[in-house]
């Protein structure tokens, strides 16, 4: 076997021990929430979400998509007593 | 640590349609707070239909169809392949939930003397029912939830059945706020958590853009497994026609009775039946892959008034973003067709029969396991399917539990707990570990390369050895918070319900149920051999097994003819009248 071959076969078993790096990316959302509406401290879309994708920001306070996990249901833009919710189609379906 | 334990008599997973019925009833008959009823989201938007629904499809309203009737219709769609008395038992009780729902004041599309205002979509009988304010259903059952003393527990993710010698004991889950694990402890446990409806991936390649509620990630039917129930029909896999790209339905169901339908890219109608059929998906599929291809819904041929109406229901209850995708494209119904294409797979008894194995009284094959809605097999059982069921769950289940005496092995239930603890919090310990969503993409990609139909032994068999793979890949997947935490989870239950999607398929050697189980390398049906359930469960050993089940004598006994009726589903060329062309 030669040089270049035993080193990649080095390699090959190192790279099942070495464990994970991560990097991040940024993601087009489409739950858009007009911070001049939304009300501190109400949490309504934020239940309504049937899957957990908003949360309140700890910078601003109001609610935001924290995950990329919409369903274009509509529920928190429905459900919001301020009309401060805006669901576009995720880019990736519109 | 310790896993903190709540007792109570019933333990209702998911708080849809089913949960939210089963446990309504359950509750009538003991002190408040003994019914727990767990929702992964909130009971107000849970669910198939989380924001409502526009319709009953299967409605049995006396002069319009009688129960024989529909136990023939179904038994004909499914090919034979039903447990009669469990489909007979929603036939029989559905006309009683319909008038309770009325009672509680949904609204039902009325004639002017006041009769239910039923419409004919389905092959052969009259069936659906339009529900034109169905976006209220949602607050009415939740209404009823709060008033009847349901001790609910929203957020709330289960992911194991505890089991006492056999029987069930309760639940265990997560907190999807807190991180907290703990335990609820029962006689009876009702698994009324939806549909495997993020099985394949959504051809835009967006995650969350399925056809179900993408909450519903298959939990019950994993965790029924896991506790030793019996699935059957997983083969029988849920395929719909849908609005290419949005992903949801084209609502032949609403538009039909107002004179829309399916046509190629020529304008010809193909299909007699708009109703969603393994026999309608497979001619669906014949002409999407043909030069007639593709296939849209065509409205443009109605009146103004028509279309309005029909935005009225389609842009308001099931899917109210559908008018925002398709202004979105610039398209309307007066002048462009909706294109459309036929989903990822699926499993979903609510619109096949891939499911739990339950009998009539909604009991699965583990003692005081019960199982309704979208997740029980009772084939193409619907919305009203799943109300109807979550009270027969909840009447058997209130039965069981006074007959039983509560488990004594407690330490053996603490240990369970506890090792569910140690399972579902692992991924905590791995913040750098590889992200939930890239998992879910990989094991839903290997779906659709390997399951997809039509289906072969050679494809099926690579993406098994991919799938088991995958089991040990999953303990390489980290979560940094309990919402994580639940995606991972839901990661798991995914990857069970790819494998068992497999093996039941690799198991049934014929073809069946149209494009749902084509094989391409067993492309005839086999009644001598396959005129059976496939069941499959965990066995001593924690292997999957398959298992050939009888189907039981009918109760509705149908003639040779009556069974092939949904094998005639193709328009034949003679019978086109000339229409015009759509513009693509």
């Amino acid at each position: 076997m030669s040089v270049l071959e035993d080193r990649e076969v080095a390699k090959a078993a190192q790279a099942r021990r070495v464990g994970n790096a991560q990097t991040v990316r940024v993601y087009d959302v489409p739950v858009i929430v007009d911070l001049a509406k939304c009300i501190t401290g109400c949490r309504i879309c934020i239940d309504s979400c049937p899957v957990d994708c908003l949360a309140v920001n700890p910078e601003t306070k109001k609610a935001h998509m924290r995950h990329d996990e919409c369903w274009y249901c509509l529920a928190c833009e429905i459900d919001c007593p301020k009309d401060a919710i805006t669901v576009k189609i995720p880019f990736l379906v519109r | 640590m310790a896993v903190p334990v709540t007792q109570a008599d019933v333990v209702v997973v998911g708080g849809g349609s089913a949960g939210a019925t089963a446990a309504i009833r359950a509750q009538q008959d003991l002190p408040p707070g003994r019914v727990v009823l767990l929702e992964k989201a909130h009971v107000k938007r849970s669910g198939a239909i989380a924001i409502g629904m526009d319709g009953l499809n299967n409605a049995i309203v006396p002069g319009h169809a009688t129960p024989e009737q529909y136990v023939k219709e179904i038994t004909t769609a499914n090919d034979g392949i039903v447990n009669q008395r469990a489909v007979l038992a929603y036939a029989s009780r559905s006309f009683e939930m319909l008038q309770q729902l009325d009672r509680w004041g949904v609204k039902f599309q009325k004639t002017e003397s006041g009769d239910f205002d039923v419409k004919k979509v389905h092959h052969q009988g009259r069936y659906v029912l339009p529900m034109p304010e169905g976006y209220d259903l949602k607050k009415i059952l939740t209404r009823l939830i709060k008033r009847a003393g349901v001790q609910v527990r929203n957020r709330f993710a289960a992911t194991r059945v505890l089991v006492d010698r056999g029987r069930a004991a309760g639940v265990v889950g997560v907190d999807v706020r807190t991180g907290e694990v703990s335990a609820i402890r029962a006689k009876a446990v009702i698994l009324c958590s939806g549909a495997s409806g993020r099985l394949g991936l959504p051809a835009s390649g967006y995650l969350y853009g399925t056809y179900e509620n993408p909450s519903n990630a298959g939990d019950g039917y994993s965790m029924a497994y896991h506790a030793g129930a019996e699935l059957t029909g997983i083969e029988c896999f849920q395929i719909n026609p849908l609005i290419k790209d949005y992903n949801g339905p084209a609502c032949a169901y609403v538009t039909g009775p107002l004179g829309g339908h399916t046509v190629n890219a020529r304008g010809d109608r193909f299909i007699q039946s708009d109703y969603w059929s393994g026999q309608m998906m497979l001619e669906f599929y014949r002409e999407l892959h043909s030069s007639n291809g593709p296939v849209y819904l065509k409205l443009t041929h109605l009146a103004p008034e028509t279309l309005g109406e029909i935005e009225r229901i389609l842009h308001r209850t099931e899917r109210p973003s559908r008018g925002r995708f398709h202004l979105g494209r610039g398209h309307a119904y007066a002048e462009d067709s909706v294109e459309m294409h036929i989903s990822e797979i699926g499993l979903c008894s609510g619109h096949s029969a891939s499911g739990v194995w339950v009998n009539e009284r909604g009991e699965t094959t583990v003692p005081g396991l019960y199982a309704a809605g979208d997740m029980a097999c009772v084939p193409h059982n619907y919305l009203l399917g799943a109300l109807t069921y979550g009270h027969i769950c909840a009447e058997n289940a209130l039965g069981y539990a006074s007959r039983v005496e509560a488990p004594t092995d407690e330490a053996d239930l603490e240990d369970q707990a506890a090792t569910e603890q140690s399972r579902i919090l692992a991924p905590l310990s791995r913040p750098r570990g590889v992200p939930h969503h890239q998992y879910e993409f990989k094991v839903r990609r290997l779906v659709n390369d390997y399951l997809q139909p039509p289906k072969t032994a050679n494809r099926m068999t690579v993406g098994l050895e991919y799938f088991q793979r995958l089991r040990h890949e999953l303990e390489e997947v980290g979560a940094n918070d309990p919402h994580e935490v639940m995606r991972v989870a839901e990661c798991g239950f995914i990857r069970d319900c790819a494998e068992m999607a497999a093996r039941a398929s690799l198991f049934r050697t014929e073809s069946r149920w149209g494009l749902y189980h084509y094989r391409l390398d067993y492309p005839e049906s086999n009644d001598a051999e396959w005129f059976v359930h496939v069941n499959l469960k965990k066995d001593r050993d924690g292997e999957m097994v398959l298992t050939k089940r009888p189907v039981e004598e009918y109760v509705v006994p149908m003639t040779r003819e009556e069974l092939a009726g949904y094998r005639r589903l193709r328009v034949h060329a003679r019978d086109n009248g000339a229409v015009e062309g759509v513009r693509p």
